[in-house]
């Protein structure tokens, strides 16, 4: 459905060129799901805009392709995929224009990207609104943003994000903004649209829990580059490179003792030769600064970005 | 322990106001809380946005107003006060930031916001002044040359940090955090937790830990209230509260928390919470409670001892065996 393969993304900034991704190769079969997880400026963000093609001027691409549905919507803008890959924002609170109703901003999108009349798509939200399951889905088309809470209103931008028949969904840490019960009921809700519906879903996240109730399959970043991949079970049960290891090691459900991490995520203008964790890694061989680590396939399609993820990690650091 | 901070039947009215005719009544953000939190100890409160977690904390600072109820400080009664003399007697309670961030002043160097802290507090020699925040930017492992930059080159973790350092400079007792981990990676909050226990220990701090984030709150908190619509609804020590959650509220706040093995456990909470305006008469919860009957509507249950040193507020509550 969607593959990503060896992308790389670069900005010009005055102190010199940030490499943002490098060489990022990650794919989401039909109909299923992949979690996106790492921390801030690790290239998740700049990996959405990318495949939904906004990236910010003066980004550079100098290698990788993005194929959706069998084309390069990188190299072609002709063959965009506007409309056929459905978006759902971070913040429910900042991505509704407070002056227009909720029927008239999404009807906007929908005057462009599906066919039909209005009255079509008047009829299609409505049911659409139905199936987020707003209440009073007919009236609420009329209705401001400030009128919905703001479990609502994220239920109100899944409709939004479905609204032109998309095949793919991206989902930018979709639940941050929202309190844990309404949390739930969120997330269900994307579960069962899309196993419904047949669609597939790139869903970012910084949370392990979050991740381990939505996606079939994960991808770590770390720094611009994938560190491990696989199915998220087998990721979460028996993460194998040392940066997952040590991530989940933080999680207060998991942690022995909360250490963190020595060291902080490198800027993206000084990103270290070799292994981009070498600086931060208990398990550091020299060559590890020297030369990039490729992906070493596991089982199962479990792939990990260290030639050493079977060697223990010293005692204080245990995941 | 004895306790140091507390409060009984505490309720605060936010924004009544007085209009020519009458006045237009204000919401009870807090509505009769009734807390102990002994010296030494992590005190968690839990809730869902709303729930009067902050206004709570503020009240307890003396930044707001209550309108009723009693706040003791080291046994000592403080409530009653306008705010001004409220904040300068219980200057031995001190606030973190939930957007530490915000709270520094973006045209001054670090070193300058740490030093008004102290000169307000009545240390005005500037030599004094740079020593001690010095020393109290290694202690909250920061470099002490930190001091000359601008909080725009901080990361994250490292405003955290200065947030911490400009509280502890006033020395408190008490020490409210709001949020202390919201907005961080899992990697720096993990060293952020560390940091506090360390602070704890090393100045014999009290911590009030308010945050939504139950995996924290299990990991650090001593005991914990669990605040629903500005009442405590459950109280008690954090490994019982989490192992055997007595009230509904609880367990369906529990449940909802993602997991990391991925299993979903119980029912899920259906609506969200009702308006501060619209409390429901009886339990507050009881509109969405699965085990609600007509007394539930009828009569609101107090917050009463339901094992040893466990208050739960439910006509139902699941007692421990």
């Amino acid at each position: 459905m969607l593959s990503v393969e060896g992308l790389s993304v670069r900005i010009g900034t005055g102190r010199g060129q940030a490499r943002i991704l490098d060489e990022v190769t990650l794919s989401v079969p039909r109909g299923g799901t992949l979690g996106v997880v790492g921390e801030s400026g690790c290239g998740k963000s700049t990996l959405l805009r990318a495949i939904l093609g906004i990236l910010p001027r003066g980004t550079q691409v100098p290698a990788g392709a993005i194929l959706f549905e069998g084309r390069d919507i990188l190299a072609d803008r002709a063959a965009s995929a506007r409309g056929r890959i459905g978006f759902i924002p971070q913040d429910p609170y900042l991505s509704l224009n407070p002056v227009f109703t909720a029927g008239a901003q999404i009807l906007e999108a929908m005057r462009h990207h599906a066919p039909g009349t209005r009255r079509d798509h008047k009829a299609k939200l409505a049911e659409l609104f139905r199936a987020v399951q707003l209440p009073d889905p007919e009236a609420a088309l009329d209705k401001y943003p400030h009128e919905f809470s703001g479990g609502q209103r994220q239920r109100l931008l899944i409709a939004a994000a479905l609204a032109c028949d998309p095949a793919l969904v991206v989902a930018d840490e979709p639940t941050t903004a929202l309190d844990v019960t309404t949390q739930r009921e969120i997330l269900a809700l994307l579960r069962q649209l899309t196993a419904a519906r047949g669609l597939s879903l790139l869903f970012v996240t910084h949370d392990f829990g979050v991740l381990a109730a939505v996606c079939e399959r994960v991808a770590v970043l770390y720094a611009g580059r994938v560190a491990e991949t696989g199915l998220t079970r087998a990721v979460l049960d028996d993460p194998r490179h040392p940066y997952t290891r040590m991530l989940l090691g933080c999680h207060p459900d998991r942690a022995v003792d909360l250490t963190g991490i020595p060291g902080t995520v490198p800027a993206a203008t000084a990103q270290p030769a070799g292994c981009r964790f070498h600086p931060r890694c208990p398990l550091v061989q020299p060559g590890c600064a020297r030369e990039v680590p490729p992906m070493l396939p596991l089982a199962e399609g479990h792939a990990v970005a260290c030639p050493f993820h079977a060697l223990p990690l010293p005692e204080p650091a245990l995941a | 322990m004895p306790e140091i901070l507390g409060a009984a039947g505490l309720t605060v009215e936010l924004g009544a106001r007085r209009r020519l005719f009458g006045t237009r009544p204000g919401v009870r953000a807090v509505d009769g809380v009734d807390l102990s939190v002994a010296a030494g100890e992590t005190f968690g409160i839990v809730g869902e946005s709303g729930c009067g977690k902050t206004t709570l904390a503020r009240t307890l600072l003396g930044l707001q107003r209550e309108a009723s109820g009693e706040i003791r400080l080291g046994g000592l009664v403080v409530s009653g006060q306008d705010s001004a003399t409220a904040r300068r007697q219980r200057a031995a309670v001190q606030y973190v930031h939930q957007d530490p961030g915000a709270a520094l002043d973006p045209w001054w160097q670090v070193g300058a916001a740490l030093a008004e802290g102290l000169a307000i507090h009545g240390v005005t020699d500037r030599a004094e002044q740079r020593i001690r925040i010095a020393e109290m930017l290694v202690a909250v492992g920061l470099d002490p040359a930190l001091a000359n930059r601008y909080p725009h080159e901080l990361s994250g973790g490292q405003q955290r940090r200065i947030g911490l350092a400009r509280i502890l400079l006033l020395r408190p007792k008490v020490v409210i955090l709001d949020e202390p981990t919201a907005g961080l990676d899992l990697s720096v909050q993990a060293a952020v937790l560390r940091l506090l226990r360390e602070l704890r220990d090393r100045f014999g701090l009290t911590y009030l830990f308010i945050s939504h984030d139950l995996s924290v709150v299990r990991r650090v908190c001593d005991r914990v209230a669990v605040m629903y619509l500005g009442r405590v609804v459950e109280q008690g020590r954090a490994e019982t509260l989490f192992a055997a959650p007595q009230h509904p509220y609880t367990r369906a706040l529990l449940a909802a928390a993602p997991r990391l093995d991925g299993a979903a456990a119980g029912p899920s909470l259906p609506g969200d919470p009702p308006s501060l305006r619209a409390i429901p008469a009886g339990c507050r919860f009881h509109p969405r409670c699965a085990q609600a009957d007509a007394g539930c509507a009828r009569l609101e249950p107090a917050l009463v001892e339901t094992s040893p040193g466990h208050l739960t507020a439910c006509h139902h509550a699941r007692r421990a065996a």
